[in-house]
């Protein structure tokens, strides 16, 4: 059902929602900016240029909200949108920010140049960016954050967790996971949360440092490997068993979970929660050849 | 590790085992830390192509890419039952194997179950690792061929600043590669290496994809 083409240069639109349906946002370029409310109802406020329309349409399961270029170039539009916090958001834009604060839903978002800031989300949760920094805070379920060219974080959430970047840093913080991967290439890789037992914890980067915080009740079967970086722990531990290269593995109490950390050229280090990460080549040089 | 258990960790996993046998399974990986790798890079595995897309990419982009990999552009959905049948080497195979189809071919694996009969690498069972790890896999420099030309081709759709982004990303990549590469001639039987290197054969690949995707969306 259409229910609204806004030619207006100001909208300012209410519709009704049921629970079941979820929000579609779709622009090119500005923001999306997502916040929630207790009414079954969505609010869409934008003030477009020119150039632009904003159209809302509502079908039985989902309601739309998207952006046109009317005439000329590229267009630039703000939304501004109060949502239910059970609504299931999926937010897409090209040269757009993007932020959630409150959802109690799943969310996807995916922008090419824009940042990502998402506090909330419950179930598939699932931030894109590809130059642009993607941060999720007090999310649970199955979590995936995913940059390019940018850092990428994770804090106070949990659920499964994968955090992936390229030429960026990976900051896990007061995350509960049952399992935990955190990739990159170019970059940092830090996690800082409980080691359940029976979890998996993967870490890998090519070119950049792995600190992971271990507390000491921990149990976990920890296995280390790099080819041409450093192991440092901040205790002590006793090694279980050596290989050819540089690896090696290690159990902490019952060995439990698993622990897989893994840098090509990085130092790997374990440090008790709370500790200050030791010093660190903030002047990331990214032409390591 | 030895080969009387780590032939078996994919029945193993597939919970082919008796229970006798699988009692003494788990007895055996809890003490012998190569089968305990193995096992979870199986999984790891299997896990990856568990979470690989099911939305079908746009058909025209990705038919050429099917076709050089050598395999039908789509097979028809069959609830058969998991199956996985991994030698150690093999393993290692199908991770780079996986790198390709997770970057061009998703529609080749249906989301669920998952079904690789039969090593999706031309590689002896008890080939040397080096056979496998250093970029012997059938299809994929042709994979990563054909997305490099989808992206030099439609670079013009996207903005430059993206266009910067992206090929700034691939050479980090390719240099990681170069590294890996490197690592495993001077060390072939390292498991590590070679996994690593399959992992950043799969950043590749999903880049490119990344990219394609962008430059079908724009055009």
């Amino acid at each position: 059902m259409f229910l609204l083409l806004a030619l207006l240069q100001q909208i300012d639109s209410t519709v009704p929602v049921e629970r079941g349906q979820r929000l579609e946002v779709s622009t090119y370029a500005g923001e999306i900016a997502v916040k929630t409310w207790n009414r079954n109802a969505v609010r869409v406020v934008a003030d477009p240029d020119s150039r632009a329309t904003v159209e809302i349409d509502r079908s039985a399961t989902v309601v739309t909200v998207r952006t046109q270029r009317r005439r000329g170039g590229p267009s630039m539009v703000d939304l501004q949108i109060t949502a239910p916090a059970w609504m299931a958001l999926d937010l897409s834009g090209v040269y757009t920010d993007v932020t959630v604060v409150g959802a109690r839903g799943p969310i996807a978002v995916e922008t090419v140049q824009g940042e990502v800031s998402v506090e909330g989300g419950d179930g598939l949760v699932s931030l894109q960016s590809v130059h642009g920094s993607v941060s999720l805070r007090g999310a649970k379920g199955s979590l995936e954050v995913h940059s390019v060219n940018e850092d990428v974080s994770v804090t106070g959430s949990s659920g499964e967790v994968t955090a992936e970047t390229v030429n960026g840093s990976v900051t896990l913080s007061k995350v509960d996971g049952t399992s935990v991967t955190a990739t990159s290439v170019n970059g940092d890789l830090d996690y800082d949360g409980p080691i359940r037992d029976g979890g998996r914890y993967t870490f890998s980067t090519h070119n950049g440092d792995i600190t992971l915080s271990v507390a000491e009740a921990s149990n976990a079967s920890v296995s280390v490997s790099t080819f041409n970086g450093e192991f440092e722990s901040s205790f002590p531990v006793t090694l279980t068993e050596t290989r050819k290269g540089k690896r090696f593995s290690f159990r902490l109490g019952t060995g439990s979970a698993q622990v897989t950390l893994e840098s090509f050229q990085g130092t790997i280090q374990l440090v008790r929660p709370g500790a200050a990460r030791s010093a660190r080549d903030e002047d990331h040089d990214e032409d390591w050849e | 590790m030895s080969d009387q258990w780590s032939d078996r960790l994919s029945e193993y996993l597939d919970g082919d085992l008796t229970e006798a046998e699988h009692l003494a399974m788990e007895a055996h990986v809890e003490g012998c830390r190569e089968c305990a790798e193995t096992l979870a890079g199986l999984r790891r595995t299997v896990m990856r192509a568990r979470s690989l897309e099911d939305r079908p990419p746009a058909h025209d982009l990705w038919s050429g890419i099917a076709e050089r990999i050598g395999t039908p552009a789509r097979i028809a959905a069959a609830p058969r039952r998991r199956r996985i049948a991994f030698s150690v080497p093999q393993l290692l195979a199908a991770g780079i194997a996986l790198a390709v189809l997770s970057g061009g071919s998703v529609w080749l694996l249906q989301p669920s179950p998952l079904t690789i009969a039969r090593p999706l690498v031309e590689v002896p069972g008890d080939a040397p690792v080096t056979q496998v790890g250093v970029g012997t896999v059938k299809g994929y420099d042709a994979a990563v061929d054909d997305l490099e030309r989808v992206l030099a081709q439609g670079r013009g759709k996207l903005d430059s600043a993206t266009v910067r982004i992206l090929e700034q990303n691939l050479a980090i990549i390719d240099r990681a590669l170069a590294q890996a590469r490197q690592a495993v001639a001077a060390d072939s039987a390292n498991l590590y290496l070679n996994s690593h290197l399959a992992e950043t054969m799969r950043r590749k690949i999903d880049l490119l994809r990344q990219a394609a995707t962008l430059v079908s969306a724009a055009s």
